[in-house]
């Protein structure tokens, strides 16, 4: 079916191929560059000069490449090329040979190009919110993963690194978290929609663009609703000549820093405390005891290379790169190596036809420490590694749930992850009439994991052990996407008009599907004896799945401007998703904007304040369906409810309906205002530009919590809830050049979430429990998963306070008083409040750059303000684990602390309070690069074009309050439990050294 | 340019109109609520789906065990002293409506009933062997009507739903008066007693799967309740006379493995601890929250048995021995002796829930869960018989029980001779609480003798009269439903 619809629409392209055959007209090619540097430029106009009386002149703009092709009726036309920032040039066109047309810089800034969703528009064309980052802006900040990359950079990008584990990813939140699910924005990569852009290598990026407003991402209709971010990798056209380069730099890591626990002497002080009696006698004779995070961490090498080989000439453009990453975890055991190459090319074939592609695979081997983190933070530090026998001390004495964490990872770190990503898409682009260009563009994905864990037999404690040596194996295939893209467009500026309109027609399907298997009873010890078959066949499980999904959009858009002044863009996309019923399936997602370049009016112009100034303003209607579940709608049959019968145990098959669902699920939809001003200074050195948003998600799809005696074993999804999230993005950038340049530049984004409306009757959610007491509380008028608690009142300092109260009943002296803020005389639920939340009042990130001869300077800077964090590691206790420092000033009779209660192992002083919340406020000092160019005159002499040596750091500096390593956690995609301290793998603080070279 | 678009919006009509095909995506791997139902085997599928949940968590895990034993004077929380805090207020009377133990058993009970309800609606449309779908139906209807009975005992009024319910019914469900609840167990035990096979009429390879002889069981259980104590001697003497059941010469070996499924088990749950590492697709997690906590490490050691249970027992009764693990004993499986853990004062195990050492870790629990035994009938039958002067019937039940547990030893649990009905009731309540301790019957005997209060009082319990009768409807349910629920009086 599908088949034959792209069928149908081949036989269009062929219909209109022959109809440009019947008109008389002569095409004029070329490729228009800078006079100074010799690089291509993108989107100036190439426009026919006419008679007055004539309509409708011939006019294109210039490509990625800089190339242009333009069909006229007059055999030897003049044309007039102009681009912003450039002075006009005007010459006549020669038909069938390519013009070289160079154009030189007026003193006017240079006019910025920017990617959108299906073209290019010039920045001062545009009348969305755009936020717009240089590959070579990013290249400093040293990480395998360009989320990481992109932290701190853009006002309104939010990015939360998932964790310090080698090569994993990071969270990013545009304009807030708008919905209840997964507030992921849409990658695009050249075209290719995937969820996440872990696989691109960040040297190989181009330029970064986030569609933060609904004008700029309604063209992603159903996905845009939580921003979009489209990544465009780099390639030769911008170079005449073929340029190698070759890039390296190593580089040394270590944790971010330790966090302050109680040492031997210290803890068993606090033991004898808790236990009230002299458990260790002599306190002197204990010393310092084990740090067992000197037992997990290490200082870990980082290394990197890469080359590159990009050129052109009239009919090829080409850029090849190759990278090996290579990075060994700061926590033992973990490791993290890529190999990746990518070959994008294009090839105007025909002048009115170009065929491409890009291409990227990557083979990523990765070691998966085991959870240690955690185990060191609780181990007790009077513990030895070892114990007397030389085997790892068992910490049982202490309670069974903490594990020697030197045990787990000499015992569990044969954990091993073998991954292949292939992203590509391939294009043919067709100029079909004067104006009219049809790209048809195939995209695909796929990834592939095989983890193997191998786990020997041993025995720490009887909690901490594995009986059977076992192999697992498993393979995970969670992205073979494609998409297929048609889309035609058209755009002609004639007079004071330029109108472009794009339509077009896409589908995509997306399918994932893990097997696993496992054994055990091994034949040895040697890693090469693990392999299923050699196993005990009576041990074998296995387990297997898969799911799809498929999306088909109709798009529209058009952009109108007049004199350059008056801009208008509408735009309209309709998606039909499989995870909805055929009545609810499609959705439409309109979008309409306005821009004003005030700059250019004569009375703005005359006041001399101004380079340029634009206003502008959007509204539109995005939509949403990142649900975790494909098949929302369907009512699935549970597996694996077997019973047990016969005297033999047997297991009965058993399956049943276990939960609800609810076919009549729809779009969760994102109504989206903006408000913008861009504004440039000083012959634009310092440019300023000032977002307002508001950004309103109803019918959020939920998961809400039904009655329990619908007996129901999830909750159905429902159309529910309406967040709002509205702010500010504020950039502003000072940049001087000459002999000493340098920039100064900064951004800032105060945003404020608040829920508007909760589910059918339900008026709050509880959620992220703690010691099986909520931790954060959802209502109508705060944001979401705001913490949640009692408030602490300082201590109990005898029995006689106690008494008096208010209280819960078991409390004694030394113990956390708590406010009564229902003022009943006794602590109970109602006592419990808001507690802060983790969304920041605002966050910001500012850059210090300069140069004075060949010297370079770059310094980064990130940080938020006003969020809260939990302290989740530190809030429950299930043995008697270790202490953070502060503990060290506990109550006692001797000791009337009023802020540190006595210790106690779990109870009253761990009840989810304001103890374990802090301040999540940070600043860090993300990056700082130095680098030195040799001379030209040097370089030149062996044939090289630059070479530059430079030093780099980053995370060297954080300010915090938090004890933890960080402030910034990965915690899932659910918005009810964010900013909690689990106790994962920890941020790295790192020094580099490298080289960049080009020849 | 006005053909172009005329030929796009064409394509696009086009494209669109036949893309619906490209757009339907089935689950894979799962049947789906329009394809299940089709033959005997789903049919059949659906109803072990029910008994499965019986090993669930929200079934029989740490919440259940609070809201029958540590709730009532058999025992006490156990385990470290803060772990399960909620628990520790089940234990001392000073939970709310807003306690996890209510919510959870709620959810487990609902869950379990809303399986039943799918199978009895769908069962009948399915052609298959006749036998085997009046089988099915009355095994579902036994299961329904086994968890309204628990409910109702817990919470007293509740929502009564026997069908799937549709979106709009999800809030609007009220509570339904005791005696309708009462109506409807009947009503599913009869169809359950009707279309039931008797134990022994199951093959060997469907042991453990409802008999006629259980809902007997439980019908006689609802007539007590309701004070009917002439239609319970009446049922409860068609169990004794059916001679499916005869009481184990070894009282200890009812609750180990040799046990399961024996001649005295009427209703248990199936578990079984298969080749895994992590809870296999048989086990329960009944065994672990009771298990010893230490050396050896068994589970989590909550379920301590309590001084005042220690107290009930007759000097020398044996099944005081049987029924609790002290520090210093030998498990009953030899293996070793259980050493004091410093961090739980004083602590005692459930015996009764003690398993040996299995497969996989300590979640893949693999005891059954004896939820109805002979034992219990022959007490109830005494009990009844005693209510309707029937003295000679009375004394004959109850020494049986301990004509059993006495063993060869004849200084102790002499047989009772007492004439007075209302000593008998005292010697009959204390031997049951002998013969039934620990295994989770406690809170809905007290409460169906009406003497919760003076129980809870003489253990220094803080209960509350007209309150803490009942439990109180989880406070999320009465949240969300928007006013259709009301809260127990007290709460």
């Amino acid at each position: 079916m599908k088949f034959n619809n792209q069928l149908k629409f081949i036989g269009i392209i062929v219909m209109l191929l022959l109809a440009r055959l019947v008109d008389a007209q002569i095409l004029i090619t070329g490729q228009i560059l800078d006079a100074g540097s010799n690089e291509p430029l993108i989107g100036a106009s190439v426009i026919e000069v006419v008679a007055p009386a004539i309509q409708n002149p011939a006019g294109t703009i210039t490509d990625e490449n800089g190339n242009f092709s333009l069909l006229t009726t007059s055999s030897a036309p003049n044309i007039i090329i102009s681009y912003t920032g450039y002075e006009d040039q005007t010459l006549q066109g020669i038909a069938n040979a390519p013009m070289k047309i160079m154009l030189s810089e007026s003193s006017e800034l240079l006019e910025q190009i920017v990617v959108v969703g299906y073209g290019v528009q010039k920045k001062s064309d545009l009348t969305g919110s755009v936020g717009s980052i240089k590959g070579k802006d990013l290249e400093r900040v040293v990480t395998p993963n360009i989320e990481q990359a992109l932290q701190g950079k853009l006002a309104g990008v939010y990015v939360t690194p998932a964790s310090g584990q080698p090569g994993s990813g990071a969270t990013i939140r545009i304009r807030g978290t708008g919905t209840l699910n997964n507030s992921n924005p849409l990658y695009v990569i050249d075209g290719m929609i995937t969820p996440d852009a872990s696989s691109v290598n960040p040297q190989d990026v181009d330029r970064i663009e986030v569609l933060k407003d609904a004008s700029a991402a309604a063209i992603y209709g159903s996905r845009g609703a939580n921003g979009v971010i489209i990544i465009t990798t780099k390639n030769g056209s911008k170079n005449k000549e073929p340029k190698l380069t070759l890039s390296s730099y190593v580089g040394s890591q270590e944790v971010v820093k330790k966090i302050p626990l109680l040492n031997g002497q210290e803890f068993a002080r606090a033991y004898n405390q808790l236990r009230n009696q002299e458990v260790y006698k002599n306190l002197d004779s204990i010393g310092n005891g084990t740090d067992w995070q000197d037992q997990i961490y290490r200082t870990a090498p980082i290394k990197n290379i890469q080359f590159g080989a990009g050129g052109s000439n009239e009919q090829v453009s080409y850029n090849f790169s190759t990278n090996y990453f290579d990075q060994q975890g700061i926590l033992e055991s973990s490791s993290y190596n890529r190999a990746s190459a990518r070959l994008n090319i294009e090839m105007k074939l025909k002048p009115w036809f170009t065929l491409g592609n890009n291409v990227s695979y990557a083979h990523i081997r990765e070691q998966l420490a085991p959870g240690v983190v955690g185990t060191a933070y609780r181990m007790p530090s009077v513990l030895p590694v070892y114990n007397s026998e030389g085997k790892f001390t068992d910490p049982t004495f202490f309670g069974l749930a903490v594990a020697n964490p030197a045990a787990d990872l000499a015992f569990k770190s044969n954990n091993h992850k073998r991954e292949s990503k292939l992203l590509g898409n391939a294009f043919a682009e067709f100029s079909l009439l004067k104006y009219v260009k049809f790209r048809s563009n195939f995209g695909y994905s796929a990834s592939s994991a095989t983890t193997r864990t191998i786990e020997p037999k041993f025995a720490v404690s009887a909690s901490q052990l594995n009986p059977k040596d076992r192999l697992s194996i498993s393979i995970d295939n969670p992205d073979k996407n494609w998409i297929w893209e048609q889309t035609l467009n058209f755009f002609r500026e004639w007079k004071r008009h330029t109108l472009g309109v794009l339509v077009g027609y896409t589908a995509e399907e997306r399918k994932s599907d893990f097997f696993g298997a496992s054994r055990e009873g091994f034949p040895g010890d040697a890693d090469e004896l693990f392999y299923l078959s050699s196993g005990n066949d009576t041990t074998q499980m296995n387990l297997g799945g898969a799911s799809d999904e498929a999306l088909t959009s109709i798009l529209f858009r058009t952009n109108y401007s007049l004199n350059d002044k008056y801009l208008f863009t509408a735009s309209l996309r309709v998606d039909k998703s499989s995870r909805f019923t055929p009545e609810n399936r499609t959705g439409y997602f309109p979008s309409a904007s306005v821009g004003w370049n005030v700059g250019r009016e004569p009375f703005i112009e005359n006041l001399n304040i101004f380079d340029r100034l634009k206003c502008r303003a959007s509204f539109g209607i995005l939509g949403n369906q990142a649900i975790s579940d494909r098949y929302p709608t369907t009512a699935i049959i549970g597996t694996g409810q077997n019973s047990v019968f016969g005297a033999g145990e047997n297991l009965n098959q058993g399956s049943t309906q276990l939960s609800i669902s609810n076919p009549n699920l729809r779009w969760e939809i994102s109504r989206q205002a903006d408000i913008g001003i861009e504004a440039g200074f000083f012959d634009n050195k310092l440019e300023l530009e000032v977002d307002w948003y508001r950004r309103n998600t109803y019918d959020i799809i939920a998961a809400v919590p039904i009655l329990k005696h619908v007996g129901s074993l999830n909750n159905p999804y429902v159309n529910t809830a309406e967040v709002l999230n509205q702010g500010f993005d504020i950039s502003l950038n000072y940049r001087k050049v000459g002999t000493v340049s340098y920039n100064i530049g900064g951004n800032i984004s105060p945003v404020k979430n608040k829920v508007l409306k909760l589910a059918q009757g339900k008026s709050e959610i509880f959620d992220a429990f703690i010691n099986n007491e909520p931790a954060t509380h959802t209502i109508v008028g705060q944001s979401i998963g705001a913490f949640f608690g009692f408030q602490t009142d300082g201590i109990f300092q005898s029995a006689e306070e106690v008494a008096a109260g208010p209280s819960i009943g078991n409390e004694k002296p030394g113990d956390l008083k708590f406010k009564d803020l229902d003022n009943n005389g006794k602590i109970d639920d109602k006592d419990r409040t808001y507690l802060g939340s983790v969304i920041p009042t605002f966050t910001y990130g500012f850059t210090l750059g300069g140069g004075y001869k060949n010297f370079d300077l770059n310094i980064d800077f990130l940080g938020t303000q006003g969020n809260k964090v939990f302290n989740e590691k530190e809030s429950f206790r299930f043995g008697v684990y270790n202490w953070e420092q502060h503990v060290a000033d506990a109550w006692t009779k001797d000791n009337p602390s009023t802020s540190e209660p006595r210790v106690t192992n779990g109870g009253h002083n761990y009840k989810v309070s304001d103890r374990f919340i802090s301040d999540g406020s940070f600043l860090r000092l993300r990056t700082i690069n130095l680098g030195y160019t040799l001379p030209k005159s040097w370089t030149n002499r062996i044939k090289m074009d630059g070479v530059r040596f430079f030093v780099s750091g980053s995370n060297l500096w954080t300010r915090q309050a938090y004890t933890g390593y960080s402030t910034e956690f990965p915690n899932g995609n659910s918005p009810f439990k964010v900013g909690f301290d689990g106790g994962s793998y920890p941020i790295a603080k790192s020094i580099q050294v490298g080289f960049d070279t080009s020849f | 340019m006005k053909n172009i678009l005329k030929s796009i919006v064409l394509t696009s009509l086009v494209l669109t109109s036949c893309s619906d095909d490209f757009l339907d995506r089935k689950p894979k791997g799962n049947l789906t609520a329009e394809t299940f139902f089709q033959n005997e085997n789903h049919a059949i599928s659906a109803v072990n789906a029910i008994y499965s949940n019986f090993r669930s968590w929200e079934y029989c895990g740490l919440p259940f065990i609070g809201a029958t034993d540590v709730v009532s004077d058999d025992s006490d929380k156990g385990s470290t002293e803060t772990d399960a805090f909620y628990l520790a207020q089940i234990d001392d009377f000073l939970f709310d409506a807003s306690n996890e133990t209510f919510s959870t058993i709620w959810n487990g009970h609902y869950q379990t009933i809303a399986r039943s309800n799918i199978a009895i609606s769908k069962i009948p449309a399915i052609e298959m062997s006749e036998v085997t779908k009046a089988r099915l139906l009355g095994e579902a209807k036994f299961l329904r009507a086994f968890n309204y009975f628990r409910l109702v005992q817990w919470f007293g009024e509740v929502p009564l739903i026997t069908s799937q319910l549709t979106e709009d019914q999800f809030f609007t469900q009220k509570r339904e008066s005791k005696e309708n609840i009462y109506i409807q167990i009947e009503k599913d035990l009869q169809d359950a007693i009707s279309g039931l096979p008797e134990k022994s009429k199951y093959p060997a390879t469907d042991l453990g799967r409802v008999t006629k002889g259980a809902a007997k069981g439980i019908l006689m259980k609802l007539y007590l309740l309701q004070n009917k104590y002439a239609q319970a001697l009446t049922i409860g003497e068609e169990i004794v006379n059916s001679n499916e059941y005869s009481l184990m010469p070894s009282y200890q070996n009812i609750f180990t493995r040799q046990g399961e499924n024996g001649p005295e088990s009427m209703f248990e749950i199936g578990a079984v601890a298969l080749q895994a590492s992590i809870a296999g697709s048989g086990a329960t997690p009944y065994n672990m929250v009771q298990g010893v906590r230490g050396v050896p490490n068994l589970g989590w050691g909550f379920n301590r048995p309590s001084d005042d249970l220690i107290k009930s027992y007759e000097a020398g009764d044996p099944r005081r021995q049987a029924t609790i693990i002290y520090v210093g004993e030998v498990l009953p499986d030899g293996a070793t002796i259980v050493q004091d853990n410093p961090e739980i004062l004083n602590e005692r195990f459930n015996q009764k829930a003690w398993v040996p050492n299995h497969a996989g870790l300590q979640d893949n629990g693999p005891g059954n869960i004896r939820l109805l035994r002979y034992a219990d009938i022959l007490l109830l039958c005494a009990e009844a018989a005693n209510e309707v002067n029937n003295t000679q019937k009375a004394l004959e039940y109850v020494n049986m029980t301990r004509k059993r547990a006495r063993g060869t030893n004849t200084f102790i649990l002499k047989d009772l001779t007492l004439t007075d009905q209302s000593e008998l009731r005292a010697a009959i309540r204390k031997e049951r609480r002998s013969e039934l301790a620990m295994e989770q019957h406690r809170w809905f005997d007290l409460q169906r003798w009406g003497i919760q209060k003076d129980a809870m009082l003489s253990v220094g319990k803080a209960f509350v009269t007209s309150k803490h009768e009942l439990f109180p409807i989880p406070q999320t349910e009465i949240d969300l439903s928007a006013g259709n629920l009301q809260q127990n009086q007290g709460y």
